[in-house]
């Protein structure tokens, strides 16, 4: 402890306010300024003159749980890794996520892989690739006990094994989980996990480009948010880990941070975005402002009542209930306050006959949250709920290694489209995905730093001082509308004209509104011209972000003509396994989507009605 | 094409209907480039349910863009919006906006305690995770003989570090802390919240060196026990519940050297022994018989204000017996308390 402590304080901590020193790691090239007083300058002269260039084997872009595994695997396989996040590692949104994580270990009742793939195929209404869905069920297991040995701290049953509990459109009570705060517990872990094993983290690093140079990944760029300066991070791999876009929607279960970034990182360095149409609506967020209450509830016992106490679910899932698949939930709901069954724009999630003792000791979090955001107490009356924009199933085209098309570009988690969810996800997947495919794609890029070496791709000083001056442009404007005005009109458009269920008509009206609003978003006003924390810029960058997703998202819907999972089209309510059986590609063509198909690939299940 | 039926069902009807209310906010400002401070204040208008940090938001989208606060989950998990209202550390999103303007009340905004300010709300947040990596934060199985499987750990193992595993590192609690306001080389709640975690994990096998590091200097003993921290914590960790039981674990290893250490186990004696504090005791057995006499001049300044008990009388309380018999009691309860548990192998069954 001792030498523990004195390193610390040799790090400064008491530097008065002042900014820490950077690491010696940092290499410099063009004109570096040690100096942090000149800011009264105007940001275009001294953003341009505070330009840094840094090298390692892989970056990692995102801190959630996705990117710190796979920053894990890199640095245990022995190679130079660092992760570039807008967010501290503990801020990632991976640690909202409440009900648990997927793994066949059979501790509740018997339980297989292959139920587990089965369950996932079909949950995906087919369209998930089964190759991807078999390595997936087959290796969740052992990552799961690796989770244990590193220290998470996960509900036991009586035998003091890992307990498990039925999540929807389970075969057998599979989800892992930590009371109501499963992804939190896990953040922490491979935070912990990050400590011990001595990853660089860039934090509040904020990452404005991926560089491709001469076919190959050569790094990516970054602002860095607290100090200001942009950073040519050069790295012959880069592994997006980003997280999803549900910042796009009005009601969203999503962190403001969730704006869509690597996506668009990706997309903009000509990596097409896979199955964009597929966004999961979650049946159960809170109207004020789309907390997610957990699935975990219905898995306790809870029912959904519309205005009259009926539980409506008997109607789309008379087996199953409230535990079908979460497109079909989201539907029912829909469909209950459209037809005016509703209570005040939302249906009633009853926990009331669970017990205090049940509700206290399984879902404590939930029964917090929905008294902090909805004021009501689930022990005494129900929660009014609602659909709201949760999970992206689409996301960066990659394999199953998490490989794109731009050698040493990989893509792990929700951002990336391997893909295991298809139309639909089911709960408690996704953290199993993230870990899964984040610790493969980082053992993928170390092995592939090993057998390559340096490829010899580079950002060059001219790519970055292009990138300094549209950042610049972007800081310098302040006509226009400001960010937060934008994103609100995307915000309600999608809400309210690509949620739940589709039409051709809504969907071209929101196709529009959405070319409409990125066109208005090429001069924005920002107010803040300042270089420290200038989160007017980061938010404008978000927006953009956004604006493109959305219009992957509106163009791939508008094209699907079928209804598939959580693509509900009113005026095509059939899935078309002829014509649609196929992943949509979104191309970027000069700013432009352009559509592409690709088929699925089916290894056991021939596609069946799905019903639950 | 197929007909449509029910088109309406595109939207949902009264999505964004929400009664709407007027908020006032004082917020205090920090300019990096002119390194000046000032308070703004700022009308908005609001839902009927938004927290502070919506609020923050209203005046970010609406009035001033130069605003900087941290944000992100808005559900009280990520920890990004800890700051102070009115003076007190709160997480933003956490702390509802209706109960102020009911009352007619204008907040104060302003950043956290204990940490330098970058801008506006946004403190540097680097000395506060530079004392979380101190507590070795991580656990340590020492690597022995990992099973294939899960640990088995009893249930109540479990329960026993839930509510250190809370804790979001917000730094609401560092915030109030008033030992770190005098030291900052403190290790503060958070830190040794999180030390708890680990020192409480049936999985962890460097309890004993965990203990020896966490009784050094800005260890567990400078605390000064105001409970700030258990007060503000958004989460309810009681980080200071989690520095007693350090304490605690720390005298079972028999870490008892500490001038802390040996203060508390004065109180403890004494109480005992006579029912209640013989402060003529605390001192000399506290910082020790030499160091004691140092003090002598202090004492006798103390004594001339009036502030030393006769030490000569005895130190008796009237009811001993009780006293001693609430003690037994006390003692009985924590026999019936499980030992520390540990975790075994998945081939073992645990004890009946």
């Amino acid at each position: 402890m001792r030498l523990r402590y004195i390193a610390f304080r040799r790090e400064g901590m008491n530097n008065g306010g002042k900014f820490p020193h950077r690491d010696a790691c940092h290499v410099l090239a063009g004109i570096r300024h040690r100096t942090y007083s000149a800011y009264t300058r105007g940001i275009a002269v001294h953003c341009f003159r505070r330009l840094f260039m840094i090298r390692h084997d892989v970056i990692v872009l995102g801190a959630g749980l996705a990117g710190m595994r796979a920053a894990i695997e890199a640095k245990r396989a022995g190679v130079d890794v660092a992760i570039v996040s807008k967010l501290h590692p503990t801020r990632s949104h991976s640690g909202a996520a409440e009900g648990g994580i997927n793994a066949a270990l059979g501790n509740a009742t018997e339980d297989s892989p292959a139920t587990h793939a089965f369950d996932t195929v079909k949950g995906s209404d087919y369209l998930g690739d089964q190759d991807a869905i078999e390595v997936f069920a087959e290796e969740a297991p052992n990552d799961i006990y690796e989770l244990e040995h590193m220290g998470a701290v996960f509900t036991r049953s009586a035998d003091g094994k890992l307990a498990q509990r039925p999540f929807g459109a389970a075969g057998a009570p599979r989800t892992i989980y930590s009371a109501d705060i499963t992804g939190h517990v896990l953040i922490h872990v491979l935070y912990e996990q990050l400590i011990k094993h001595e990853i660089k983290v860039y934090e509040e690093f904020f990452a404005t480009q991926v560089v491709v140079d001469g076919g190959q990944c050569a790094g990516v760029i970054a602002w860095d948010t607290q100090r200001g300066g942009l950073h040519a991070i050069q790295a012959n791999h880069v592994i997006l880990a980003t997280g999803g876009v549900g910042r796009m929607y009005y009601g969203t279960t999503n962190a403001f941070a969730c704006t869509g970034d690597g996506m668009s990182l990706a997309w903009n360095a000509g990596v097409p975005l896979k199955d964009m149409e597929f966004l999961q609506f979650h049946p159960t967020t809170l109207k004020s402002n789309g907390v997610l209450i957990t699935e975990g509830c219905r898995g306790e016992g809870g029912y959904l009542r519309n205005k009259d106490g009926d539980r409506f679910m008997v109607g789309d899932a008379p087996n199953a209930m409230e535990l079908a698949s979460r497109d079909v939930v989201s539907r029912a709901e829909w469909k209950e306050i459209a037809d005016g069954r509703g209570v005040d724009g939302c249906v009633m999630l009853d926990l009331t006959h669970l017990g205090w003792k049940k509700l206290q000791s399984r879902l404590p979090g939930s029964r917090e949250l929905a008294m902090d955001y909805a004021g009501v107490d689930p022990i005494e009356q129900p929660i009014p709920v609602r659909p709201g924009a949760h999970y992206m199933m689409g996301g960066v085209d990659c394999d199953v290694w998490g490989e794109t098309i731009v050698p040493g570009l990989w893509a792990a988690g929700e951002v990336a489209c391997v893909s295991i969810h298809g139309a639909n996800r089911l709960g408690g997947n996704s953290l199993m995905e993230t870990v899964v495919f984040g610790r493969r794609a980082g053992q993928a890029a170390a092995e592939r730093v090993k057998e390559q070496g340096d490829t010899g791709a580079r950002i060059e000083a001219s790519v970055l001082a292009d990138e300094d001056r549209r950042i610049a442009a972007i800081v310098g404007n302040s006509e226009g509308e400001r960010p937060g005005v934008l994103r609100e009109e995307l915000a309600k458009t999608m809400y309210d004209k690509a949620g739940v269920y589709r039409t051709e008509e809504a969907l071209a009206e929101c196709k529009d509104k959405v070319v409409e609003l990125r066109e208005r978003a090429k001069t924005l006003k920002i107010d803040d011209h300042g270089s420290i924390f200038n989160t007017d810029l980061t938010s404008a960058i978000e927006l953009n972000s956004l604006l493109e997703c959305a219009d992957c998202l509106v163009t791939s819907a508008l094209a699907r003509k079928e209804s598939r999972g959580a693509h509900s089209r009113l005026d095509f309510t059939e899935r078309d396994d002829d014509h649609w059986l196929k992943h949509t590609l979104n191309w970027n063509d000069n700013g432009e989507v352009r559509l592409d198909y690709k088929p699925v690939t089916i290894t056991k299940h021939q596609p069946l009605a799905r019903s639950y | 094409m197929t007909e449509i039926k029910n088109a309406h069902f595109t939207t949902l009807k009264g999505a964004y209907d929400t009664e709407k209310m007027e908020a006032t906010l004082r917020v205090r400002r920090y300019d990096p480039e002119t390194k000046k401070s000032r308070f703004d204040n700022f009308t908005v208008t609001i839902p009927v349910t938004a927290s502070v940090l919506d609020a923050l938001d209203a005046i970010k989208d609406t009035h001033d863009g130069t605003l900087s606060y941290r944000k992100s989950c808005r559900m009280a998990v990520c920890g990004s919006c800890g700051m102070r209202v009115d003076g007190g550390a709160a997480l933003a999103c956490k702390t509802p906006m209706k109960k102020f303007v009911d009352a007619g009340h204008t907040i104060t905004v302003s950043p956290m305690g204990n940490l330098p300010v970058i801008k506006d709300l946004v403190v540097d947040m680097a000395p506060f995770w530079q004392k979380i990596r101190a507590v070795k934060p991580y656990l340590d199985t020492r690597d022995a003989d990992v099973p294939e499987k899960e640990w088995r750990v009893d249930p109540a193992a479990g329960d026993q570090i839930h509510k250190e595993s809370l804790c979001i590192l917000c730094g609401c609690c560092v915030s109030e802390c008033n030992s770190m306001e005098s030291d900052p080389d403190f290790l503060g709640p958070a830190a040794l919240a999180k030390a708890y975690r680990f020192v409480g994990d049936a999985r962890d096998k460097d309890t004993r060196e965990r203990l020896r590091d966490l009784n050094g200097a800005h260890g567990i003993w400078d605390c000064t026990r105001c409970y700030f921290c258990n007060q503000r914590c958004p989460k309810h960790v009681d980080p200071r519940d989690a520095i007693a039981k350090l304490g605690a674990e720390s005298f079972k290893e028999g870490f008892t050297r500490d001038e802390g250490a040996k203060h508390a186990k004065v109180f403890v004696d004494s109480t005992f022994k006579g029912g209640y504090l013989r402060e003529t005791e605390l001192v000399p057995k506290t910082i020790g018989p030499v160091n004691a006499i140092k003090d002598i001049p202090f004492a006798l300044q103390l004594a001339r204000a009036g502030k030393v008990p006769n030490p000569l009388s005895p130190h008796k309380a009237k009811d001993n017996d009780e006293v001693k018999r609430l003690w037994k009691l006390l003692e009985k309860e924590a026999k019936g308390q499980p030992r520390r548990a540990t975790a075994t192998h998945p081939d073992a069954v645990l004890g009946d």
